[in-house]
């Protein structure tokens, strides 16, 4: 019980990480797009990211979906440690958005291994399923 | 072999796992020198280089996952839809198990009242190994044939005796391995085509009971629905039941082919509130019904249970068992004979199971077949003198008319089948009983997959069947030359040499005399 407990609170964490930069994304706002211009993205890019990151929220706010969504934020937070690490650099603003990309990162990574068997490449590991009992 | 072309998937394996992480670190590289979006890539990649690490180094269960990495995967994945593969595309029609497509297809086509006529021979594996059905040089014409009717408790006199006319009934199918739909779609099936239906081991019958139809309320050894806290027959529930006027009868269940000797079984993913209720029991772990009943330890009591039963409920009594040891059911007739109480019907079981879990080694290993079991019974209460005092029905795989009729002939008065109705409702066999994940709605109580399962669109598919399978039934009847099923005798019947008699048990019972 206090696993899910722990994985709901998590999960909250990682939606409000991803969803507060969403308005940002959406609309275009001058940080956003001088943000990813250092990346060599333009409106696409980080409207398509913007796009996966909702997903990701909607899918770790569904009880049967949780450790996909999780999956799914880890990849964007992966991407986006990359960004820092690669090209925006750590200082200032950016160092908070770096960290709590790091956060989230690691809060999918807690909530993946709280839900493993829920993972679908990694369920035939950790779930005895009876047809494989079977084999 | 060295030398040929062939593909070595443990080398196949090794490259793959050598070039997930080489992928990883080149869309890295692309993500910095050429576009951001390579890393798109480099996260997946990243993703299956972590995956494949831990199946290699980390996790000790799968082996296969172990040595090969990612690429063992494919094993499982194909296998886990092999069963489908091989029933669409690659098994011929008469290997499938325990039906195969011939004996599915027959009974869709009866279910959906369409002509079963086929050309150009039998698809059957065809020699000399199988009883077939004597045919006689006169065959009764049509008018001369006498209307279906086997009165239950007729022996004793009884006011409740019960009346069937048509020689088919729906087997014991209880609330629980059945959904809810899947009991109301055959119990409206029932009501339609004026047959009985079992109720199974469930505990009440609060489905069964929905669509009005008659039933035979079964008792099984934890007895469900009948029980007090100990597990013991609870007299004022039993007359309740007994009470309602849709119960024409009780079976006793000692026995049942799936798993003779050990008590029915019903699996934790199947037990929902509402079982638990009905059943009266616990909800978080598998029902394990007793092997026998408590108060029938020894033949003399077992025969003073079925007299307690039939003056509790006031109905036609029997039971079911699958044969094991014939001489244990002589000395169970000696003891009839003896305290001058018989059961109202015996139901013989085959031995191979039908839709309850069971043990594997129970249903490929024990209780013998349903044609050597009945033979042997009906023998037995022959040379006993009292096969006229009760009546016997026989179930076991008896789906198709011709089996029915080699039922018949063998010494059954009336015939039950479960997976029959089953395939009516549209069972495609998928295996899946026990898992509550039956893909057509009928073995599960999950909503999602019981919508399917329309229950007025199935209902007339049930007496369709009934309708189909009495016509072949009396065709095969009259191409015996026979104007009743009663008159059917092993006579009727080829029976390959040394099928029937080989048990030496019986050789020994039916010599002594």
């Amino acid at each position: 019980m206090y696993k899910k407990i722990i994985s709901w609170i998590l999960q909250l964490v990682v939606v409000v990480i991803l969803g507060q930069t969403l308005f940002y994304k959406f609309t275009d706002s001058p940080e956003t797009v001088e943000l990813f211009a250092q990346l060599g993205m333009g409106a696409f890019g980080y409207k398509l990211i913007g796009l996966l990151e909702l997903i990701a929220c909607v899918l770790l706010l569904m009880p049967a979906s949780v450790a996909t969504g999780a999956l799914l934020g880890w990849g964007l937070m992966t991407g986006a440690i990359f960004a820092h690490v690669t090209e925006i650099g750590f200082e200032g603003e950016t160092g908070v958005l770096g960290s709590m990309a790091i956060i989230a990162w690691l809060c999918c990574i807690v909530i993946m291994y709280l839900n493993r068997t829920d993972l679908p490449i990694l369920r035939t590991v950790f779930k005895k399923h009876k047809s494989e009992l079977n084999s | 072999m060295a030398s040929s072309l062939a593909v070595d998937l443990h080398k196949v394996s090794k490259f793959v796992n050598l070039s997930i992480p080489v992928c990883f670190l080149l869309f890295f590289a692309a993500g910095i020198y050429i576009s951001f979006y390579f890393h798109f890539l480099s996260v997946a990649f990243l993703f299956l280089t972590l995956v494949n690490i831990f199946y290699q180094h980390i996790q000790n269960d799968h082996t296969l996952l172990k040595n090969f990495g990612l690429l063992g995967q494919g094993r499982y994945l194909l296998e886990s839809i092999g069963p489908e593969l091989r029933q669409y595309l690659f098994a011929s029609d008469e290997e499938e198990k325990p039906f195969n497509r011939l004996e599915r297809s027959e009974v869709y086509r009866k279910a959906k009242n369409v002509d079963s006529a086929s050309s150009f021979g039998s698809q059957m594996l065809f020699d000399t190994s199988e009883m077939k059905v004597r045919h006689s040089m006169f065959p009764t014409p049509k008018e001369k044939l006498k209307a279906f009717s086997v009165t239950y408790g007729e022996e004793r006199g009884i006011e409740t005796a019960y009346t069937i006319r048509r020689p088919i009934m729906i087997s014991a199918m209880s609330y629980g391995a059945l959904g809810a739909h899947a009991v109301r779609s055959l119990a409206r099936g029932a009501k339609l085509a004026g047959i009985p239906m079992n109720t199974g081991e469930g505990g009440y019958p609060k489905y069964h009971l929905m669509e009005g139809c008659d039933l035979i309320f079964q008792m099984g050894t934890a007895k469900f629905g009948v029980r007090t806290p100990e597990g013991l027959l609870d007299d004022d529930k039993l007359k309740e039941i007994a009470d309602k006027p849709e119960v024409k009868m009780i079976e006793i269940k000692f026995s049942q082919g799936a798993k003779p000797g050990k008590g029915g079984l019903l699996p934790k993913e199947k037990i929902t509130d509402e079982i638990a209720e009905l059943r009266n029991v616990q909800k978080d772990a598998d029902i394990v019904s007793p092997p026998f009943h408590p108060e029938c330890d020894t033949v003399e009591n077992t025969v003073k249970f079925i007299e307690r039963v039939q003056q509790l409920s006031g109905l036609p009594v029997g039971f079911k068992f699958c044969v094991g040891n014939i001489k244990e059911f002589e000395n169970l007739v000696i003891e009839m004979k003896q305290q001058d109480v018989f059961p109202d019907f015996i139901t013989v079981d085959g031995a191979e199971g039908g839709t309850g879990a069971a043990p594997k080694s129970f249903l490929d290993g024990v209780g013998v077949p349903l044609a050597a079991g009945l033979y042997a019974v009906n023998a037995c209460l022959e040379k006993h003198g009292v096969r006229d005092r009760l009546k016997i029905n026989a179930s076991g795989k008896l789906v198709s008319p011709v089996r029915q009729l080699m039922a018949m002939a063998l010494g059954a008065d009336a015939i039950y089948t479960a997976r029959g109705f089953m395939l009516s409702l549209g069972c495609i066999q998928a295996l899946q009983c026990g898992n509550n994940t039956c893909p057509i709605g009928i073995t599960t109580h999950n909503p999602e997959l019981q919508r399917g399962l329309v229950i007025d669109g199935r209902a007339p598919r049930v007496a369709n069947y009934v309708n189909s399978v009495e016509h072949d039934l009396e065709e095969l009847l009259r191409a015996t030359g026979c104007a009743h099923f009663s008159e059917l005798t092993e006579a009727n019947l080829y029976i390959p040499p040394n099928t029937l008699v080989r048990d030496p048990q019986l050789k020994e019972v039916l010599a002594v005399s």
